[in-house]
Order: structure tokens, then C-alpha cells, then sequence
């Protein structure tokens, strides 16, 4: 290294990855080290593992049933990632392959939505749930995430790079329109479906807001919602929460994990 | 039988007429070229033949069936796109057979088809692999392959060559032509390069604006021109045109006021002229000639052309016979026969 400058500005840029690794890797340390520590010892602010990680995991199972949790999870955020992919990718699709006086005029309306804070909808969007008589129920929590108008405006940039004459040729070898977009649009546009999922999935599983307001009874929850109670009891046991947090934070990393590949290449652009 | 019949075909987007009344016959087995400058309609009118575009109006016929209003995948055909258009995520094998499997062939068939089309188009090695691991040309054969799997009547080729280098580009062109020999069937191809319309074609068909021009065979079109823009646009280098009027005696050009040259045709005087003439006929020996000062020698071997210009700025393009002797700055007499003249009025139109 000749250029004292250069050096200096690869030491700076050194320090500043450095800080930004710590600040995001932090959280999950102490989430982990926290597992291992007695609520007492967290509080009076112990960053090493201690040895009370069975008695953590012990007294969190009995006071959570994980079984209908988990499914209750797994539930809402697989069949609501699968239906929003579904439902999105469509409209996508729609939005950018077919010509229409009113095509740009209805997609800026729904860009304008995205403007609108959930928090403003909240109460007609209960309001609603209560009068199709949806309250604790899945589909109240995921008929609203379904059409989600961020993915539909990410499907239909990213298939603003998939070719036309893709499906011009699919239309020559006999394919009707949902054959085109099952056996064609699909399988090209995977890593957008992979980089979507991740998303979405995290989204769902990570979904606080709503489902505490429509989920009433306990059977119903989610973990998110368990987690968050978890903090709510009169003497918190933080041992017992960063248990809870593990478990909440494993599903998204897997898949994060599992796609990360995919994820990098639909945020590319899928198409090569 | 799988000729094709064009009858006041229409498009229109809109308000905008992209193809504006369009009659044309195409026999079976003929190998026709749609040719024109980018935007005259040339790939809309073909997309159009293969169903991927609605006719506004007017009729089209494959063999004797109209078929307006049948799907892109009943009308018999087969397509070959510029960007190759093969289904990424699939093998060659895949790409090649997905037609006949949605069609419900039996998978020997199929198999035996894909078989018969790599040998033909020398695939065999590269059918397990995906496109992206292909080079162009190669994608391309593979496009022609899906195309022959299928035994269409009638094969559409969208500007098929024009992603391809040069050199690759004449090596396919001549693979084309010999698979048309081989497969004998309608070929209809859109290209804007006139070199491969004059190459390949049975019958050239060129577009402007929406509206044919002139169809005709390669010489007829070279030689015999019907307005200015087929003139200047079949041939390679492109014709000299040049403006003038007729006066008693001749016609006088207005970059040689110098020269008188001899009119082919009877014309009043006074009429307001454009004449062609081919570089290739310029003609040592010819009768007539016109005074020019060199400006710049292309040598190509075989060939010597020189850019000259009389007392305008209009350059025009003189094959010379290989003359290797011209340099930049002669004056040249650049001399032709007077018949290999072609008169155009001011409209255009050819003057016979």
C-alpha cells in the first residue's frame, strides 16, 4: 500500500463495516447469551453465556403451548406468503404484459395506497373483519396481506426484463395464458420468487400489529404475539424471552439462508 | 398446399395505422423476404401471419383456410424470433419437444422429432444443455430446431439473424437457404438488411410505411425498380440518385450542369427528374459520361469504388473495374451507357 490516503480511507472504511457488523450481529448475541443467563443476571447487564439455558428452554415450554403456536406460525405466514406470491406475481404479470388505456392510471392508484399507514386502517379493517364475523380467524389475518402492493410493484418491475417473445413463443407452441405464466413465467422468474418469499415470509412471521388485534383467544396466537406476552407479566423473565425470541427469529434465518443465493439474484433481476 | 393469401390486411393501434391495406400472394414452398426500414411494418405484418398480432381487417389465408381468427398454435406455423425467445430453464431437448408435449404427442414421437432436427441442424451434442451455456449462433439453431420439430406449413423468421456477428451472420444465412432446399416448405423471413433479402429470397417483398412498395424476385427489384425507394433501397452500394430537368436533347443534372446525357426514355422537356444509376454500371466503355473530381478510393481487390462529385455535394459511388491506378483528387470521367439509366418523376414514381 503506496498511497498513504488510500490507506487511510481503507482503515476508515475498516472501522465503519466493522461498527455496522457489531451494531447488527450485537442484537443476536445478546439474544443468545441472554438464553443462557438468568433474568437477574441479564438485568445487571452479563454479556457472558452463563449455565441456565435447559432451565430457560423448561420454563418456557410449560408456559407456552409451542405444538399450536408453531402451527398457528406456520400457518399464517406459509399460506400467506404462498397466496401473496400467488395473488402479487398475477397482478404483476397483468400489469406489464397486457396494454391498456387505464393500466398506468389503476397502477399509480395503488401506488398512492402504499402511502396510506396501516394505522389508519386498522380500525375500518376490523370494523370489517367484525361484520363478516372473521375476528379470530386466519382468514382475518390473511385476507388483508394477500394483495400486497409493494410485492405487486416489485413483480412488475422485475418482470419489466422478461422477454415478450417468451411468451409470444408460448403462445406459438399452444400454451393458453395461465399455461404461459405457470410453465413459463414461473420457472424463469424464480429468483424473484425467492427474493418475494423472504420478504413476505418475514413479513408474516414477524406480523405484530394486526394479528393482536384480531386474534383474541390463545389457541389463535402466533409466536410473535406469544413472545411479545412473554414481556407483558409482571416480572419478566428475560432468560425466558430470549428463549422465545430464538425460536421466533429460526424459521426467518433458515429461509433466509436456504434463498440467500435466489434472494441476491432477484434483487439483481431475474432475468439473464 | 400451404400457400398464403393477404387481403387488405389492416392493423391499427389505436389511431395509429401501422399496416395500411396490404394484398399479397405467397405460393407454397416460396421463400419470401419482407424487407424495409425499421418501423414500416415488416415484423408487425409477419407477427400478424402467426396470430400474436389481431388483424384490424381484411382477410388472411393459410392454404385455402381464413384464419383470422384462429389460434397462433392451429394456423400451422412456426416462428424463429430475433432474440431466439427459448425457454430458459429448459434443456435443449426440452425446448425443442415442449410444442409437441403440450400437443399430446406420444414421448417417442417426440422424441424421434427432436432426434430428425438436431441431425439436421447438427444439435446433437448440445441437447442436454440450457441456452445460457450456448453461443449465439448456437441459440439460433436451436430457435430453427423448435421451429422444425413442429413440421409447421409455414415458417416466420423475425429478423433471425441480427444478434449474430458478421461473419456468424453469413455462415447462417447460407445454413437458411440450404435448410429451405432440405425442409421445402413456405418460408416467410423479415430482415432489414437487403443484402440477406436479396440472398435468400424467392420473392422480396418491400415495406414502407405500412404499405407495400414493390414485390417482386431479387432482379426484378434490382433491375427494375418501380419507384425511388425500392431503387435506393434493394442494392448494395445503394444506387446514385441524382435530380435534374429534362431539357430538348437530354437531361441535365444539377451537381453536372456541364453535361447534357442522353434521356432512355421520351420525356417533355421542362419535367423535373431524379436519375439512377447503379455504381456497378458505370462502364469504361459506355457512351455518355460525366466530369468528376475524386475524393476518396475504397480498393477491395477485386473491386476499386470511387466517391466523386461533380460540381454539387452530392458524392456519387463509381465501381471503377478496378481501376488501381485512380487516386484522390484525379478528375474522372466516369462514363456509362445511357440505358442502365433509370428516370424517376418527382414523385417518385418510376418514368418509363
Amino acid at each position: 500500500m503506496s498511497n498513504p490516503l488510500a490507506l487511510i480511507g481503507r482503515i476508515a472504511t475498516y472501522l465503519l463495516l466493522t461498527v455496522a457488523a457489531f451494531v447488527s450481529v450485537f442484537p443476536f448475541l445478546w439474544m443468545v447469551i441472554g438464553a443462557t443467563n438468568l433474568s437477574a443476571d441479564i438485568i445487571r447487564g452479563k454479556v457472558t453465556p452463563g449455565g441456565a439455558l435447559l432451565q430457560n428452554i423448561s420454563v418456557f415450554f410449560s408456559s407456552v403451548d409451542m405444538p399450536r403456536i408453531l402451527f398457528n406460525s406456520f400457518l399464517i405466514a406459509g399460506l400467506g406468503t404462498a397466496l401473496t406470491l400467488l395473488v402479487s406475481s398475477l397482478a404483476g404479470y397483468g400489469f406489464e404484459m397486457f396494454r391498456s388505456k387505464v393500466r398506468e392510471k389503476i397502477f399509480a392508484g395503488l401506488l398512492l395506497m402504499l402511502s396510506i399507514p396501516f394505522a389508519a386502517l386498522m380500525i375500518p379493517l376490523f370494523i370489517m373483519m367484525a361484520n363478516f364475523k372473521m375476528i379470530n380467524t386466519y382468514q382475518a389475518i390473511l385476507l388483508p396481506t394477500v394483495a400486497s402492493i409493494f410485492i405487486i410493484f416489485y413483480f412488475r418491475q422485475a418482470t419489466k426484463a422478461f422477454p415478450h417473445e417468451l411468451r409470444d413463443a408460448a403462445r406459438i407452441d399452444g400454451l393458453k395464458e395461465w399455461q404461459i405464466f405457470l410453465y413459463v413465467y414461473m420457472p424463469v422468474m424464480r429468483s424473484t420468487y425467492a427474493a418475494a418469499t423472504i420478504i413476505v415470509f418475514m413479513a408474516n412471521w414477524n406480523n405484530y400489529l394486526w394479528p393482536l388485534i384480531v386474534l383474541q383467544t390463545n389457541e389463535m396466537k402466533t409466536l410473535t404475539l406469544v413472545v411479545a406476552g412473554l414481556t407483558s407479566a409482571y416480572t419478566p423473565d428475560f432468560g425466558v424471552i430470549m428463549v422465545g425470541a430464538i425460536f421466533a427469529t429460526l424459521p426467518t434465518l433458515i429461509i433466509f439462508f436456504l434463498l440467500q443465493r435466489r434472494f441476491v439474484e432477484g434483487m439483481l433481476g431475474a432475468v439473464k | 398446399m400451404s400457400g398464403l393469401k393477404l387481403r387488405n390486411v389492416k392493423k391499427s393501434f389505436g389511431a395509429v395505422d401501422v399496416i395500411k391495406g396490404v394484398d399479397l400472394d405467397i405460393e407454397d414452398k416460396q421463400f419470401v423476404v419482407f424487407v424495409g426500414p425499421s418501423g414500416c411494418g415488416k415484423s408487425t405484418l409477419l407477427r400478424m401471419i402467426a396470430g400474436l398480432e389481431q388483424i384490424s381487417s381484411g382477410d388472411l389465408f393459410i392454404g385455402d383456410k381464413r384464419m383470422n381468427d384462429i389460434d397462433p398454435a392451429h394456423r400451422g406455423i412456426a416462428m424463429v424470433f430475433q432474440s431466439y425467445a427459448l425457454y430458459p430453464h429448459m434443456t435443449v431437448r426440452e425446448n425443442m419437444g415442449f410444442a409437441l408435449k403440450f400437443a399430446g404427442r406420444p414421448k417417442d414421437e417426440i422424441a424421434r422429432r427432436v432426434d430428425e432436427a438436431a441431425r439436421i441442424l447438427e444439435l446433437g451434442k448440445l441437447l442436454d444443455r440450457k441456452p445460457g451455456q450456448l453461443s449465439g449462433g448456437q441459440r439460433q439453431r436451436v430457435a430453427i430446431g423448435r421451429a422444425i420439430v413442429r413440421h409447421p406449413d409455414v415458417f416466420l423468421f423475425d429478423e433471425p439473424l441480427s444478434n449474430l456477428d458478421a461473419e456468424l451472420r453469413v455462415h447462417m444465412r447460407i445454413e437458411i437457404a440450404r435448410l429451405h432446399k432440405e425442409l421445402n416448405t413456405t418460408i416467410i423471413y423479415v430482415t432489414h438488411d437487403q443484402v440477406e433479402a436479396m440472398t435468400l429470397a424467392d420473392k422480396i417483398v418491400v415495406l414502407r410505411d405500412g404499405i407495400i412498395e414493390q414485390a417482386g424476385s431479387p432482379l426484378e427489384l434490382y433491375d427494375d425498380p418501380n419507384n425511388l425507394f425500392v431503387a435506393g433501397f434493394i442494392g448494395s452500394p445503394k444506387m446514385n440518385l441524382l435530380t435534374g430537368t429534362v431539357e430538348a436533347g437530354g437531361i441535365r443534372l444539377a451537381d453536372f450542369p456541364n453535361d447534357l446525357i442522353p434521356s432512355p426514355i421520351a420525356i417533355p422537356a421542362g419535367t423535373a427528374v431524379t436519375v439512377g444509376i447503379r455504381p456497378e454500371h458505370f462502364d469504361p466503355t459506355g457512351t455518355a459520361a460525366l466530369d468528376t473530381s475524386v475524393e476518396i478510393i475504397e480498393h477491395l481487390g477485386g473491386e476499386t469504388y470511387a466517391y466523386a462529385r461533380g460540381t454539387g455535394s452530392n458524392l456519387l459511388t463509381i465501381a471503377t473495374d478496378n481501376n488501381r491506378t485512380l487516386k484522390t483528387g484525379d478528375r474522372y470521367q466516369a462514363r456509362f451507357n445511357p440505358a442502365s439509366l433509370l428516370v424517376f418523376g418527382r414523385d417518385g414514381k418510376r418514368l418509363r
